[in-house]
Parts: C-alpha cells; structure tokens; sequence
C-alpha cells in the first residue's frame, strides 16, 4: 500500500507522437527489411526438404544418448574441467572488473566527459571480441597452458563486469559517501564505507549472473581445443555421432541448470533479504554461498593445475613477441578491406535476422516460459516446466552445431547461419522474457479486466504496452552478444566475417587477421553504440 | 614451477627441478587438450600425492638440498584432426605405447581439435611429433625453424582425394571437372591438403575457379560432414580424402544419394614432422631412431601390425622435405601458406 501511495504523479498524456521514437523504429524496420533482402528469402528457394532424413537423425537421437560406462566417465571428467574453466574465468573477470569500475566510473571523471568517453572506448577491445577469439590468440601465445581457457573467458568479460560494476557504483545512492566527505573522510574511506555497502548486493547478483554465463563460454572454447565439455562435443560433432553429441549437451545443460538454479536463488536473496533487521546481520545463505565459490575456485586452480610461472616464462614472451611481429603492422591492401566491408555487412544482416527471429520466438514462448503468478494446474505447470527445460537445451547447444544442422535443410547463404544464432539465443532470451513477464506490473490488465475488457483485450492494451519496453531492451542487449557469436558460425555457406577470420587465421596470415580482428571490434562498438542508443529512445 | 625454466635452452636450469613436475605439467596438458584415452585421468590420492611431493621438493630446492633430479620431459605428440577423431585418439593411444617401449622414453599423447591449434602447438613446442597432412605440415615446418619430416606411410606418396556429387546432379562419373563449376560446392577443413588443397589446385587446372563456385565454397570442417552435407543436398557436390570414403564405403555407411564422381591425380600428404626442441631434449640421433623406428614396423608383428592397421597403411617409408616442395608450392598460390 505504502508503495502504491509514495509513487511520484503519472506523468501528463502526451499528445503528440514522440518523433525520436518514431525515427528509431523506422530505423529499425529498415535494418531488418535490409537483412531480409539479403538472406536470399526473396530470389529463389532456401528450404532443402531432402536433408530432412539428417536433422532427423539429430533430433532422434536426443532421445537415446550414448550412456556407456567408458563415455560417462569421459563426460563427467570433462564436465569438471569445464566447471573449472568457468569458475576460474568468472573469478578472474569479477576481480578484473572491481579493479576497472573505478577507472570507468563516471564519478572518478566527474565533469571531464572526454577521459571518461576515452577509458570506456578502451573497453571496447576486450569486449569486442568473442571469448573464442581470445582463445584462438591466447593459445599462440601460451600453447597448451590452461591460463588460455581461464584468460579466454576473463578478457572479455572482466571487460563487461568492469562497465557494469562502473555503472552499478554511478546508480547507487550517494547520501552516506556524501556525509562521510563532509564529515572529513578521505575520498577512499569514503568509497569504502559510504557507496561500497549501499552497491554491495548489485555487485553480488551480477557476479553470480557472469558465473552462468561463464559455464557456457568454457563450452565454446573446448570447441578451439581448450578441453572440457566443448572439446568432446568437438570430436563426436566432427564425426557426426549425434548420440555422443547429445550426451555432452545433456551434461552441459545440467552444468547450466545448476549455476542458473544456485545464481537465481542468490540473486533473489540479494533482492528481497528475509524481514527482520536483516541489514545489521550477515545473511549466513549469501556468506555461504561466496564461501563456496572461493572454495570452487581453490579447487579449479589446483585441478587445472595452474600457475602463474606460465604467464611470465621466457617462452611466452617469446612467442608474444613472434605473434606481435608478425601481426603489425595491419594489411591494408585494397582487396582484403573490400572483403572485409562486404563480409561485415552479411554479419550485420546475420546477427540482424538471428535477433528478430529469437525475439519473435521468445515473445511467444513467453507466456508459457513464465512461472505462474496464481497458483496453476498441473497442466500448466508441466507445460511451464517442459518449456524451461526446451529453452535450456536450445541455449545448451552451441551455435557451430546448429549451423550444420540448419544447413541439411536449409541451402546454403545467410540464412542457415541467422537462424543458429537465432535459435540459440532465443534460448536465452526465451529466459529472460519470461523472467520479464513474472515481474511485469499486472495492475493494468487487472484493471482493465475489473473494467469489464476480454481477455485478450486486457493482455493487448493492459500486458503488452507494459512488457514492450523491457522486451526490446533485452532484444537490443542481445543483439550486441550476437553480433559476436556471429563470428562464429557461418563457416558454411556464405557467413559474414567470421569465415574471413578463420580463413585469415588457418593460413597463418598475421597481418591479415589484425586487419580483421580491428574490423570485428569496430563493428561490436558500433552495434554496441546503436543499441546503446536505441535503448535510451525506446525504453 | 620450473616448467617455463625446463622448456627454453637459453634460460639455465637454476632451481633442480623436482622429479614430479613433469606430471604436473602433463596433467594440465592434459586437461587443457581434453582427456583422452592416452592421457589417462590419475586417481585424486595420486594427484594429492603428487602435489605433496612436489611442495617438499620445492622446500627442498629452496634450502640447496636436493639433488639435480633430471628427468626428461616426455615426448608430446600429437595429431591433426582429420578423418575420426575417435580413431584419433585410440591410434594415438596405441603409437604413444609402441613408441615409448621402442625409444625408452616417456611419450604422451595430446589430443588437439583444430589444425590451425595443432600447428601453432608445434611451434610453440607443446607438441613434438606431430602427425600432420601435407599442408599443415609444410606451414608447422616454415613456422618451426629445425624441425624435420620422419616418415610417411606407403600410401601418402600416392594420396588421392574423390569428388563425390548428389545424385540429383544426374551427373555420371567422368574425369571432367567442369560441370562442378556450377554447382554448390564444399571442401572440408580449409587447410585440409585432400579435402581443400590439391582439389582447388586440381579444379584449377582445369579451369573451373577454385573459390567461384555460387554463393561461394562452404568449408564442412571434416570429411563426414561433406559426406553428410552432399547426402542432403543442401551442397551439390563436394570432395574428400579418398581413404576416408572407401573405409565409409567399406563399412556401408555411403548414403545411396551421394555418387562418386572423379578421383583427382597422385600427390603427397600425411608425415611424422619433428620439432627442433626434442632433439635437444632426447639427443641429435633422435630423428634417425624415429625413422627407423617407423620404417622398421612389420605387418608379421603382431603388436606393430596393429599400429600399421590403425594409420591403414602397410608400412612406413622415410620421407623428406622435398617431396612437399609441390604443396608448399601450390599454398602459396592459394594464399595458404605465407
């Protein structure tokens, strides 16, 4: 009730139509018709009907994975290799993160925007490129060395966590670090006991949402050649053996359950703290739940077996300075950035048409993904919890395997490759919409129902306006994670600039793949900026 | 500790390194390239130990007590992914026995997914032997200064790869490879010498442009998924190692759609490739004890008859340099090899 009565006055009807949100939409409905052109819908034929005999051997097979004894072992050995990987490049990146937010904090700059603008450009490089990417590099430095996994995954989103952190500690209120400052307080005490306590809960959810991210990352980079999970899903994928295949999805679909399972409990406990002078007293579940992870992170260092001798060796510096020489300076000649510029393009058209179709499918699996908010049948129930587990199986499969599944259907072109990203990150974002819709603010539809409307009446005008907003901001963030997945598949057919790299890196052509690898993380901070911007217009 | 100090010759070997590092070391190669048949997952009571072991030596070291324990690091190898890597690691498994009960040392398989991984390995010095295709061989030989091919197997002086296309093509085999220029096309690895390199070459020596074909060349990324690719139809035709199709035809599992078209001329593929830091570690006569090793391998002998079967190969011929010179030839032409 008090939360009813302290909320500020609506804001007046607006009576003209917002022309910056009109021009944002326009914009976009462009951007999507332009990648509809070039996927190849419109010309000819795309659907390959005959190869359905092979995609139905792929989906069968999910019914019978291969359980036995010898390959369960290698699966359950591979699954803790990949839980390592992940937890130690979760760690690593929440550690790279608490130690950048102040360098990108807008309260460090205060009124000098440009140093600001500048520390956060710099982020981009990192954030660029996928974690992949980062691996392929890594591994010409540090050969075999397991830092490879653990810096692949700690690079790029130590880079994220860094922003994220900055912007939690800018949003935080400010009331006790002002006090302590007028009150005589050094700047750094100030930090501490003033702004830190008051962001110390948005610090903890997101680290717990990177660790969840974290255990599918470590999945793609076995797909390089790091180990784990990936790297058995790699050798039965390249033979085909789609009942091996499944058993290591399955494996990694439990892996993925549990750290969403373990990281929504805690970002909920974060959320809503048990009543009853909880702020004076240490919540033993969150103290138990960090414990554990330091401890999960002891035991992934010692059952990698790394160490830090690795990363200062003479053989690593001799193998960066081998790789800087030979990669600098960039390739400019006029045929590789005439390829690059067209295969940026299809990239964009890629991650463009990946987006709307797992925007489009998430929307509607949405009322179906959501929990509930009154108690349910059975029925619903089990159609809400056949629906979750579909959507972790879409995400559970990396996007390379959707391609060539995609591609026994489909011809070859843009379209096989927009669709596994598609797919795939529909999987995700199935999740997040549904998440959207629990915690969507039902008083409109409720009332329009009180007022005497359908139904489907108080879902169009009550559900939908309310849910707008936060579904195409999940779309927009979205849309810059898959501009990097993009790179990675795409290999088949005609697929944008991750075949350009990985022609580039399989010839060895250093100079070639700096110029690429410049070119990707242009195209991510571009998208990052559009969407950046488009979300402040839209939301 | 004492990993990074072991493996560069320029670098003194200060601090004696305990006897159990190279296990350690092993351990995490291991598990960074994945756990394999050959590289046996160790018991958590022998890796507790281990780490015991290694903290007292590393006590030990720090007083000047210990004695200098030089025990060699064992000898990697490894292999390009290529036809199945189940087969891989079990041939590898069984290479790594044979070869280390033949040269006296310890020798360790890894495995790696990724032919632009393997090579990069090579010159890094994670891997020693390496069993690379014709092409990721020259490019690991250019990039590794020193190292030196040690043998073939009889067949790869006399490789062929096979155009295969869907039947629906309603082409019948011929040894024309025009008509493929109009059709959707795929190789498989882009740096497979049978499933990319000599077919370009090949298609280009008869006009058809290796890199023209409509909507451009996919790339399948191995052997059966060209097969599998050609099968459905969503490619028209593609093309793969020849010794891959016939053990698929062998064993029934050629789908009826897909048509063998042409088979492409003779060149050299697969070959053991040294690196230059195991001739350091195991002494100068190491590539000559390889060779013999290889060459020496009998089908009569039970034990090495089934290493032969494995590689599908008869015997084993010394190989050198020289007999790549064409590929490296042809790489740098499609921009391969730089």
């Amino acid at each position: 009730m008090t939360a009813v009565l302290s909320r500020a006055a609506p804001p007046g009807p607006r009576l003209r139509r917002n022309r910056r949100r009109w021009g944002w939409s326009l914009a976009g409905l462009a951007l999507v018709a332009w990648s509809l052109a070039g996927s190849g819908l419109f010309p000819g034929p795309v659907v390959n009907p005959a190869g359905s005999g092979e995609v139905g051997r792929f989906l069968s097979a999910a019914l019978r994975p291969e359980l036995g004894a010898g390959f369960l072992a290698v699966v359950t050995e591979a699954t803790l290799v990949t839980l390592a990987y992940a937890v130690l490049g979760a760690g690593l990146s929440v550690l790279l993160g608490a130690l950048g937010a102040p360098l990108v904090a807008r309260a460090t700059w205060g009124r000098r925007r440009p140093g600001w603008r500048a520390t956060r450009a710099a982020l981009a490089l990192p954030r660029g490129l996928h974690e992949a990417v980062w691996g392929l590099l890594l591994v010409n430095v540090l050969g075999l060395d397991p830092w490879v996994g653990v810096l692949a995954i700690a690079i790029p989103y130590g880079a994220i966590t860094a922003k994220v952190f900055a912007d939690l500690l800018d949003e935080a209120p400010r009331g006790g670090h002002d006090a302590l400052l007028a009150a005589g307080a050094g700047r750094a005490s100030a930090v501490l006991y003033g702004l830190l306590p008051t962001a110390a809960g948005g610090l903890l959810s997101y680290s717990f949402y990177r660790l969840e991210c974290a255990v599918r990352s470590a999945v793609v980079l076995g797909l390089i050649g790091a180990g784990g999970l990936g790297y058995q899903l790699a050798l039965s994928f390249s033979s085909l053996r789609w009942e091996q295949v499944w058993t290591t999805v399955y494996a990694l679909a439990a892996l993925c359950l549990a750290a969403d399972v373990a990281g929504r409990a805690v970002r909920r406990r974060v959320a809503a703290p048990p009543p009853g002078g909880a702020a004076y007293r240490r919540d033993r579940v969150l103290t138990g739940a960090v414990a554990a992870v330091v401890a999960l992170a002891v035991w992934s260092a010692w059952y990698l077996a790394l160490t830090p001798a690795a990363l200062f060796s003479a053989r690593t510096a001799e193998q960066l300075g081998y790789v800087v020489s030979a990669a600098w300076p960039p390739a400019t000649d006029g045929g590789l950035l005439a390829t690059v510029w067209a295969t940026a393009l299809v990239t964009i058209q890629m991650s463009v048409l990946g987006i709307v179709f797992a925007t489009v499918g998430a929307v509607a699996l949405a009322p179906f993904a959501a929990r509930p908010s009154a108690p349910a049948g059975a029925a619903r129930r089990a159609v809400g919890v056949l629906t979750r587990l579909g959507l972790l199986l879409l995400r559970a499969v990396p996007p390379p395997v959707w391609a060539l599944v995609l591609l026994f259907v489909l011809l070859p072109g843009v379209l096989p490759g927009a669709l596994a990203i598609g797919v795939y990150t529909m999987g995700v974002l199935g999740r997040l919409v549904g998440e959207a819709v629990e915690e969507a603010d039902r008083r409109p539809s409720a009332a329009l129902r009180a007022s005497g409307a359908s139904a489907a009446g108080s879902r169009l005008y009550g559900t939908a306006p309310t849910l707008a907003g936060p579904v195409l901001a999940l779309a927009l963030y979205r849309w810059e994670v898959a501009i990097r997945d993009t790179v990675l598949v795409g290999l088949l057919g005609a697929g944008g600039i991750g075949v350009l790299l990985s022609a580039e890196t399989s010839s060895f052509d250093w100079a070639a793949v700096t110029t690429v690898l410049t070119a990707i993380v242009l195209l991510t901070f571009l998208v990052d900026l559009v969407s950046d911007r488009a979300r402040a217009v839209l939301r | 500790m004492g990993r990074s100090l072991s493996r560069s010759p320029e670098v003194p070997r200060a601090p004696p390194r305990p006897s159990s590092a190279h296990v350690v070391r092993s351990a995490a190669a291991a598990r960074s390239g994945g756990p394999g048949p050959g590289s046996v997952p160790r018991p958590f009571a022998y890796r507790a130990r281990t780490v015991i072991a290694l903290l007292l030596a590393a006590v030990l070291a720090g007083c000047g007590a210990a004695p200098a324990a030089d025990r060699q690091e064992p000898l990697r190898i490894g292999a390009v992914p290529d036809q199945d890597p189940e087969v891989l690691q079990r041939l590898h498994g069984t290479v790594a026995d044979s070869l280390s009960e033949a040269l006296g040392v310890d020798v360790e398989y890894v495995p790696v997914t990724d032919y632009a991984a393997a090579v990069s390995l090579f010159r890094t010095g994670d891997l020693d032997l390496v069993w690379f295709g014709g092409l990721t061989g020259v490019q690991a030989r250019l990039q590794t200064p020193g190292s030196v091919p040690i043998a073939q197997r009889d067949v790869d002086a006399d490789f062929h790869s096979v155009f295969v296309v869907n039947e629906a093509t309603g082409l019948a085999p011929s040894d024309d490879l025009a008509p493929l220029a109009d059709l959707r096309f795929t190789y498989g690895s882009e740096t497979s010498t049978s499933g990319r390199l000599m077919p370009a070459w090949f298609l280009a020596e008869q006009g058809v442009d290796p890199a023209g074909f409509p909507g451009g060349p996919g790339f399948s990324g191995s052997h059966d998924a060209t097969l599998a690719l050609v099968a459905s139809g969503s490619y028209q035709a593609g093309v793969l190692n020849e010794q891959v199709f016939e053990a698929r035809k062998a064993a029934g599992e050629i789908p009826p759609s897909v048509v063998r078209y042409a088979r492409s001329p003779a060149y050299s593929d697969y070959h053991w490739l040294l690196g230059p830091d195991a001739v350091e570690r195991f002494g100068d006569d190491l590539p000559q004890r390889l060779t013999d090793h290889f060459t020496g391998l009998s089908a009569d002998d039970p034990a090495d008859a089934e290493v032969l079967d494995l590689f599908g190969a008869e015997s084993f011929v010394p190989t050198e340099a020289a007999n790549y010179e064409q590929i490296e030839q042809i790489g740098r032409d499609l921009g391969l090899v730089n």
